[in-house]
């Protein structure tokens, strides 16, 4: 299963890694909030350490999860029909493989695509942490997110096996999860439905787990309970996304 | 008792509310070329896609390579090589790259693999472009590399599901040569489904007609032939009417031919000798008052076997309809529904709404409900214009006399458009489904040398005809109406008023 997953997913970044350009259009648009909204909610939002900019850093982190990752499913669409799955089915392959392979090289991209926001970040004078272990344990959760939602995209292609209502969800879905989160705005500010709904969101603890430990002082408890909830958020959409994907043979 | 490769008994699979495979036997003997042939939905694809472990199955037992299907998928993967309808590759790899993924997958060593590609390549003369990506590759190249990517295991067994769809007829025949000779020289044994009838007649050792979910009959391609007794004589009709039917009747009654089948305008008749047979039929004919319009005789092809077994002519078969995906999001009965008339009714019959006006074509009128024309068409009398008909590239009148000459000498050559210079101007395989049955009119030995470039265009695979200037469905019924009352008037496309809309020569 390991080798089928390493090889299928080889095949992926290479696919990937022939046209750049189409992950780094994903990036437009996270890199446009983060621009925009620094400079406009950043005189007013009131933050603990005082800099909005590094409270709003980890939400556009977990923001290009959301975008990069959600689009996976459309793929596998394309893949279904374009008949490359059958050319994989007929093959002796883990049925495992195939899916998990997409999902981590969903997730991968996504990694690539987070570091160029940081990246960005620091140059527009964001103190988010450079201390490398910190933004190691960051990414991991980002990463986990990453399988999470593309595990969710993937199960969704082949529950609905329809492309238009599935981007139709993808585009439903973004918004309000990242505004029922503290994403962009601290939790004191949300009225209370809001910060109850906020706390079925996986987004909300990934945002809070990312913030914890990238930004000073780490808090490393709180950290460590968000890497616990979405590392469980990544591994039962993963199961779901599996299952799903073995219940296709007709 | 030889060797099967492939054994099915009474194999049934059951989607929601059809049986696509009813209960269906075969056996394919090793280092045997079979060819499903049938029309769209008799369940090729469903038996190719149960026999490569794809689907499951409600009932049946199956075994492949003397494997149960069932009990061990994996190691019939093992054994067979799958060529699906639509090439499977990755576009933007090289061909050694899917090559490659594909040789890992069933757990090959690398340099097993990279041994095997050069093989392959070099087998389907790939070699200059297997490092290309596969971007850059035309149809044909691509459906290569598609069989080349399933062999690279060796398996013993090879699918191809309509392996030739949609391919030139270049690429067509070099195909054929290839799945030949993999069947020659290492012994493969290939099951194939096609819905052209050339290429199961001249590539596969047997031919299996499969129609609703089974397997009509099964032999080698000459067995079935001689199935059918006698000659065939062909006889087309300008329109079909209870003359006609009576006339059909009375010469079955007769005893002159032992069967008779409909296909559309055109009358199959199955007589034990074609030359002395044909005239006493055309003087019953003209004794009858009917215009014959063509007659042609020949030995019974495989489409004569297939209008037999299936219910319709292999040439009807060539438009797919496919389930479309807002089927599921349009209400209960899937959106299903047709025209009838000008009104648009639901599969139930229940009519779905209607239009504003009630007005109707009436000839080549366009009238008002109480029957007044509203515009009359420049040609108000249908007959003339129904006389005319194409002769070799040209459209002439009743008499023969040339209506007009196309602006420029191209020409059909087989599928190709062509220039005068006998280059083809643009490829037709484009158009997939299309091309592959115009091809098959003008490729098939479906009639022998008589008939004329009229009947063959007749013949396209349309569930309609052109009637004088209207395009009617088999029944009879129209089939839609123009937007405006224009009209062809000799080779020049003119208004209500008969005033030319533009000249065709430019």
């Amino acid at each position: 299963m390991l080798s089928d997953t390493w090889h299928l997913f080889n095949k992926y970044m290479t696919i990937t890694l022939r046209m750049p350009l189409w992950s780094l259009f994903t990036l437009i648009q996270p890199l446009l909030w983060l621009i925009i909204f620094a400079q406009l909610f950043g005189s007013f939002v009131q933050t603990s350490n005082g800099n909005y900019m590094d409270f709003m850093v980890p939400g556009i982190l977990i923001m290009t999860v959301l975008f990069g990752s959600s689009w996976s499913g459309v793929s596998l669409l394309r893949e279904i029909s374009a008949g490359t799955v059958d050319k994989m089915l007929v093959a002796p392959v883990s049925r495992v493989a195939i899916v998990l392979s997409r999902v981590m090289h969903s997730a991968i991209q996504v990694i690539a695509q987070t570091i160029i926001i940081l990246v960005v970040a620091w140059s527009m004078g964001s103190t988010i942490t450079m201390n490398p272990i910190y933004l190691f344990l960051g990414l991991t959760i980002v990463f986990l997110l990453g399988i999470g939602f593309a595990a969710l995209s993937n199960g969704f292609a082949i529950t609905l096996q329809r492309e238009e209502p599935l981007v139709m969800i993808g585009n439903l879905m973004t918004l309000p999860l990242m505004f029922f989160s503290s994403a962009f705005v601290p939790k004191e500010f949300m009225p209370t439905w809001i910060q109850y709904a906020s706390t079925i969101n996986p987004i909300s603890y990934a945002v809070e787990g990312v913030r914890a430990i990238m930004t000073t002082p780490q808090d490393l408890t709180l950290f460590a309970k968000d890497f616990a909830i979405i590392l469980v958020f990544a591994m039962v959409t993963l199961a779901w996304a599996v299952s799903a994907f073995k219940a296709l043979r007709d | 008792m030889t060797n099967l490769a492939i054994s099915v008994s009474n194999l049934t699979k059951i989607f929601t509310d059809n049986k696509a495979v009813n209960a269906l036997n075969l056996d394919v003997k090793e280092g045997e070329i079979m060819a499903l042939l049938g029309p769209n939905g008799a369940g090729k694809s469903t038996t190719i896609r149960v026999l490569s472990t794809l689907s499951g199955f409600d009932e049946g037992e199956v075994h492949v390579g003397g494997v149960d299907i069932d009990r061990d998928p994996e190691t019939v993967r093992r054994t067979i090589g799958v060529v699906a309808q639509q090439t499977g590759v990755e576009y933007f790899m090289t061909g050694r790259e899917n090559m490659m993924v594909q040789g890992r997958l069933y757990k090959m060593k690398k340099a097993d693999i990279l041994a095997r590609i050069d093989e392959l390549a070099h087998y389907f003369e790939l070699d200059k472009s297997i490092d290309r990506l596969v971007t850059t590759y035309s149809g044909g190249m691509r459906r290569k590399l598609d069989i080349a990517t399933a062999l690279i295991h060796r398996p013993k067994i090879l699918y191809l599901d309509e392996p030739t769809l949609g391919l030139d007829i270049h690429s067509r025949k070099l195909l054929w040569k290839y799945i030949d000779e993999l069947n020659k020289k290492f012994g493969l044994t290939i099951l194939l489904t096609t819905h052209y009838l050339e290429e199961a007649d001249s590539l596969s050792h047997r031919v299996a007609i499969i129609n609703e979910g089974q397997i009509q009959i099964i032999g080698t391609s000459d067995e079935l032939k001689n199935s059918i007794h006698g000659d065939s004589v062909v006889i087309s009709f300008d329109d079909v009417n209870d003359k006609e039917k009576a006339f059909a009747e009375a010469l079955k009654q007769s005893g002159q031919v032992s069967d008779i089948l409909w296909d559309g305008n055109n009358l199959h008749l199955y007589v034990d000798n074609g030359a002395s047979s044909v005239p006493p039929i055309m003087e019953q004919a003209a004794k009858d008052d009917i215009h014959v319009k063509t007659l042609s005789l020949a030995r019974p092809t495989l489409d004569d076997v297939f209008l037999k077994y299936t219910g319709t002519s292999m040439l009807d078969t060539g438009e797919e309809e496919t389930e479309e995906w807002w089927h599921q999001w349009a209400g209960k009965d899937g959106g299903k529904g047709n025209w009838k008339g000008n009104k648009w009714v639901n599969a139930d019959g229940s009519q779905k709404g209607e239009w504003e006006d009630s007005e109707e074509w009436q000839g080549n009128d366009w009238v008002n409900p109480d029957g007044t024309a509203k515009e009359t068409a420049p040609t108000t009398d249908t007959d003339p214009a129904a006389d005319d008909s194409w002769q070799g590239n040209d459209w002439v009148n009743k008499d023969g006399q040339q209506k007009g000459d196309w602006g420029d000498s191209s020409n059909w050559q087989g599928n190709e458009w062509v220039d005068n210079e006998g280059k083809p101007k643009q490829d037709w395989s484009g158009t997939e489904q299309q091309a592959g049955s115009a091809e098959q009119n003008s490729n098939t030995p479906i009639d022998d040398g008589t008939t004329d470039t009229a009947e063959t265009a007749a013949a396209t695979p349309k569930d309609g005809d052109w009637k004088g200037n209207e395009w009617v469905k088999k029944d009879g019924q129209q089939q839609g109406d123009w937007g405006d009352s224009s009209d062809w008037k000799g080779n020049e496309w003119v208004d209500a008023n008969g005033k030319p809309k533009s000249d065709w020569k430019k």
